[in-house]
């Protein structure tokens, strides 16, 4: 057998490869992208690890086609109506109006707000909702306010649902607010009906004041309506939201609920500026066709108008109808294990037999072999479960809509945030299991560690937790990224179910990112510290 | 000089692994590095490699801390532990990252593969080989950088009889193409035919460093074998300056004097003898009394 | 056998910690859960006295994969089976070994847990325990065994995966895929349906007192449910280990 070690083959250039003299320097990035290829060979070579992290986000996968959802939507029945800013809103009510053409203002008494709200439905099951089958029929139950019923003073573009607007009212249990456009809301006083309420229009700009006696008006907002028409659509209100009843248990939040509905009473009316019509019209505004509870009496003195429905941002979820597209990424927990497991895996190993002492031997800047290892492992977690997320997002989408589910529309914007996120939520998971398991160096505590610290906080505030201790476990633990999912924002003026489970994180996206780069990067440095100070 | 070891000292909490070791590995021959368990052989090849700190002293490899060499393993290639493997991986694979991490191209793989004669289980996973093969994978990983140096832990355990052969040929014609050998066992026979140069370690420190010939001449002190009858044969010896000691049988052992002084003083005395052998110690004994002070300390310290 | 597997488990370093850290875990958290609990429920006692297991399983789970994962793990699998060749009968002491520690570990937590709801539940305005009701005993009863057989689980799925690492990875994603996924899951039938089978859900049905009718699965079948998971467990383990060489 031959024993010679051919040098040429070994592809040194001469003077490295001269007994005991210096190398020349080469750049530290050279170093790195060698680090890098090698740990990537490492990981591509382990056939488990590579079974493990497909397996992982197949099984994410499966979960986000195989929904269980089934639904009665077509895209003509459930499609929500587009509001001025471009967004999907709810826009369903009861208005009683007459044009009002150039400036103007009205003025009006609500006396009274009486309404319906489900029966308390004892151990009626929870319903996410996904269709509006589900508001079939004319809300029975017990008389009661829901807390966002509204009654009150509207202008608005027209009567086309999705038209601008903008609104007075009293409420259930939230005083009097001033909204337009939807998604703006301003809290006036917390008075409740009986109370005055005044719109006044000035060109594009609407000024909304409340009393108490109909003498001493308190300003509430003013707000510009862009490009408002000459002629305008003006006159009371009343819708009532779907209406939940939420029990904030021990384990899991259980809610139930139905449609609403609330009749205003209203009196003292007054109008000035250039009423043409000198009539009042009753139009039931949006919702669906197939129920219609809304009601006018339209003969003074004592005015009545009976409406259910919202006028809000579109929500998905037991407010509102079908799902976003988080509730597409449901599986991403599944991989998330198996990330966790192969990070701290892929560790471990090498304390596991000693391979450490070969990797060291052969790149002794340990700083650098571990932010190699953590570069590779982040982004081919990065790139397949962006692969994931993007089929999950985009087929499983689909495959919603065919079954008659509504999936919210989502800009491009949020899609990106939605799928990248996911991807980095992975990453970052994976790269902090890998420096858990730096540190512990047994592969069973940094598995379980890891799944501990970010597996199960998650599990917790979605199942077991409720209320205020689902939020702060998913305000503080690395499951905090999962916000990245958040496809909607929680509007405060919508009551809704916003818990993780429905796709609701307390912390803002990048907020929520934010969390789990710290403590990957705080454990980075813990591993490195550690990889540096121990002997191999 | 292409690994230099200067006053290592290093302590695991009470127990003191080096005691200022200090010896170097010179190119062309092949050093062996030779002590009890326990003789911090490998504590000081861990502090070569950079895996252990020393406390104080120092460590060079081509005149360089290891840790800052750029391509370690084109300096030095070594052989701690053939287990250190991942088993899933196929010993073409765990070559491959590590060639990845010098820079060196898949081909290299292969021709050290083909040296090392594994070529034909490349594509099988490691954690399937016998200790043997895995001896030969450590020394195909050693090879990948074609360093100038090698260095290598106990690298006949485990191995066959012809695999040792194999070894000893290979280690041989490493040194003779001009590159530094460090092999450490604690079997000073495993290295009678290979090393060139002894360093013997003891309690952490270096003991003897020196050429094999210089280590068997340091250690023999002429013991002489005397088989006579006559008893005055003794008296005799002891007066032409030797120690002489006597056992059951009658056979003298006579130490202080060469063979050729011995039989001088019994002709003088007119003695009559049956044999007179000079005794010539073998590696094995010479290493046996230098190291047998490290021994007792250890065996009284378990104590 | 059983001597020697009893004697392998109390000189496993850590264990003792682990399963006391698995007693401190499920009585702190049902602690937090009775002093932060908000709700009028006449079940809400029991329920938030005994939420303390949902975080107590998963140590069991480790203790249990640590009894034989360690083994393969270092390769002591292949001493135990020298010494204790018939396969079978080792899994069956190992079984036993576990059952028996887990149970007195699981029933010392669910005691614990217990006695903090006897304590704090009057002050917190929540409806007190009563060991009286056949329901309560049933609830802490079969937390235990609940516990116990989370444990056995994790032997099998470990026997068979042969990989800690894997094996409490696949455990704890048991566990808790079918809860999370059933809160999910926008269809009742569905959520129903992964209720039934999961073996979080189905088991802790064990612990629901008071109105019974609306339940996905009853008390004891759920309790079955979570059996069934671990003889299966078990019986592909004694299989495969009968099978495979070591």
């Amino acid at each position: 057998m031959s024993t010679s070690f051919p040098r040429e083959a070994a592809g040194l250039s001469p003077d490295s490869a001269t007994h005991g003299q210096t190398p020349p320097p080469v750049s530290a990035l050279r170093t790195f992208g060698r680090l890098m290829r090698a740990e990537w060979t490492k990981l591509r070579t382990v056939r488990g690890w590579m079974a493990a992290l497909l397996g992982g986000v197949a099984a994410m996968i499966a979960l986000g086609l195989m929904t269980g959802a089934q639904g009665s939507c077509t895209p003509q029945r459930c499609a929500q109506p587009t509001g001025p800013d471009g967004q999907e809103v709810t826009d369903a009510f009861s208005f009683a109006h007459q044009p009002l053409t150039g400036d103007g203002s009205i003025t009006v008494r609500v006396a009274e707000m009486d309404g319906l709200i489900p029966a308390d439905p004892g151990t009626e099951a929870e319903d996410a909702g996904q269709g509006p089958q589900r508001a079939d029929g004319p809300p029975s139950g017990m008389p009661g306010l829901a807390p966002w019923a509204k009654t009150g003073l509207m202008i608005k573009d027209g009567t086309r649902p999705g038209a601008a607007y903008a609104a007075i009212m009293t409420t259930g249990s939230h005083g009097v607010r001033m909204q337009h456009n939807f998604t703006h809301d301003r809290a006036g006083t917390s008075g409740n009906a009986p109370r005055w309420l005044r719109l006044t229009r000035t060109g594009e700009l609407i000024v909304g004041e409340e009393s108490a006696d109909g003498h001493a008006w308190t300003k509430v907002g003013e707000v510009r309506l862009n490009g408002l028409p000459a002629t305008v659509q003006a006159g009371m209100f009343a819708t009532s939201p779907q209406y939940s009843r939420v029990d904030d248990g021990l384990i899991g939040t259980a809610a139930s609920g139905g449609p609403s509905q609330v009749t205003g009473a209203f009196d003292h009316l007054e109008l000035e500026g250039d009423w043409p019509a000198a009539a009042w019209t009753g139009t039931k505004i949006g919702g669906p066709i197939d129920r219609d509870v809304s009601g006018f009496g339209l003969t003074g003195p004592v005015f009545r108008v009976t409406g259910s429905g919202d006028v809000a941002p579109a929500t998905a979820g037991l407010a509102g109808i079908g799902v976003t597209i988080t509730q597409t990424l449901v599986g991403t927990f599944v991989a998330l294990i198996a990330v966790v497991v192969l990070g701290a895996v892929v560790m471990t190993a090498e304390f596991r037999r000693g391979l450490v002492r070969t990797t060291l031997a052969a790149a002794p800047r340990r700083g650098r072999v571990l932010a190699a290892k953590a570069v590779v492992l982040g982004g081919v977690t990065f790139l397949v479960g962006l692969v994931a997320a993007v089929l999950v997002v985009e087929i499983g989408g689909r495959v919603m809509v065919s079954r008659g589910v509504y999936v919210h529309p989502v800009t491009t914007g949020i899609r990106t945030q939605v799928v990248v996120g996911t991807a980095a939520l992975l990453a970052f998971s994976a790269v902090l299991a890998m420096a858990l398991g730096t540190v512990l160096r047994r592969s069973l505590t940094a598995v379980t560690t890891g799944i501990v610290l970010i597996v199960l906080p998650y599990l917790l505030s979605l199942t077991a937790l409720s209320g205020e201790a689902a939020d702060w476990v998913l305000r503080v633990t690395p499951a905090a990224a999962f916000a990245l999912q958040q496809s909607r924002p929680a509007y405060p003026q919508v009551d809704n179910l916003y818990t993780a489970a429905l796709g609701y994180f307390p912390l803002p996206p990048w907020g929520g990112f934010s969390v789990l780069v710290a403590w990957t990067t705080a454990a980075l440095v813990v591993a490195a510290v550690a990889l540096r100070r121990r002997d191999a | 000089m292409n690994i230099t070891v200067d006053s290592l000292r290093k302590r695991f909490g009470r127990t003191v692994a080096l005691d200022g070791m200090s010896f170097a590995v010179e190119p062309g021959q092949v050093t062996g590095f030779v002590g009890p368990n326990g003789a911090g052989k490998s504590t000081t090849m861990r502090v070569i490699l950079g895996l252990d700190r020393a406390d104080s002293g120092s460590a060079l490899v081509s005149g360089r801390p290891y840790r800052s060499l750029d391509r370690p393993l084109c300096q030095v290639g070594s052989l701690l532990d053939a287990g250190a493997l991942q088993p899933g991986r196929t010993a073409r694979n765990h070559l491959l990252w590590l060639a990845h991490s010098q820079g060196l191209p898949g081909s290299r793989v292969d021709a050290v593969l083909e040296q090392a004669g594994l070529t034909a289980v490349a594509r099988r996973r490691a954690g399937g080989f016998s200790l043997g093969m895995r001896q030969r994978l450590g020394i195909a990983a050693a090879m990948l950088g074609d360093p100038p140096a090698v260095m290598l832990d106990e690298p006949f355990n485990g191995m066959d009889p012809e695999g040792i052969i194999w070894m000893r040929g290979f280690l041989r014609s490493l040194a003779a193409e001009g590159r530094a050998v460090l092999l450490s066992s604690h079997l000073m026979s495993e290295l009678e035919g290979v090393a060139d140069h002894v360093v013997v370690a003891g309690r952490g420190r270096t003991i003897a460093d020196a050429s094999i010939g210089r280590l068997l001449a340091d250690t023999t002190r002429g013991r002489v074998v005397v088989r006579t009858a006559d008893p005055a044969a003794k008296p005799a010896l002891t007066e032409a300056g030797a120690t002489v000691t006597e056992d059951s049988s009658g056979t003298l052992t006579v130490t202080g004097l060469p063979a050729e002084a011995v039989v001088t003083a019994l002709n003088r005395s007119g003695i009559a003898f049956s044999e007179v052998a000079a005794r010539r110690t073998s590696l094995e004994e010479a290493y046996l009394e230098l190291t047998r002070d490290a021994v007792e300390f250890r065996a009284e310290e378990a104590r | 056998m059983l001597h020697a597997e009893w004697t392998k488990f109390r000189t496993t370093p850590g264990m003792i910690w682990l399963l006391l850290i698995a007693i401190a875990a499920t009585v702190t958290v049902s602690v937090l859960a009775i002093s932060t609990a908000d709700c009028p429920q006449r079940d809400c006692g029991v329920s938030a006295t005994l939420t303390g297991v949902r975080v107590g399983q998963a140590v069991i789970a480790i203790v249990a994969v640590l009894v034989i994962g360690d083994e393969y793990r270092t390769g002591m699998i292949r001493t135990t089976l020298v010494a204790m060749p018939r396969r079978t009968g080792m899994l069956a002491a190992k079984v036993a070994v576990v059952s028996a520690v887990l149970t007195v570990a699981s029933a010392t937590a669910v005691l614990g847990s217990f006695v903090a709801g006897l304590h704090l539940l009057p002050g917190r305005d929540l409806p007190a325990l009563s060991l009286t009701e056949g329901e309560v005993i049933r609830a802490f009863g079969g937390s235990i065994l609940y516990l116990t057989m989370i444990g056995l689980l994790g032997v099998g799925v470990t026997v068979v995966l042969r990989s800690p690492a894997a094996a409490i990875g696949s455990v704890l994603g048991l566990l808790y895929v079918f809860p999370i996924v059933a809160a999910a899951v926008p269809d009742q039938d569905w959520e129903r349906r992964l209720q039934q089978i999961g073996p979080m859900d189905a088991g802790l049905a064990i612990q629901r007192t008071g109105d019974l009718t609306d339940l996905p699965v009853q008390p004891w079948h759920g309790l079955g449910v979570v059996a069934l998971w671990a003889v299966a467990a078990l019986l592909t383990a004694a299989v495969l280990l009968h099978r495979r060489d070591a």
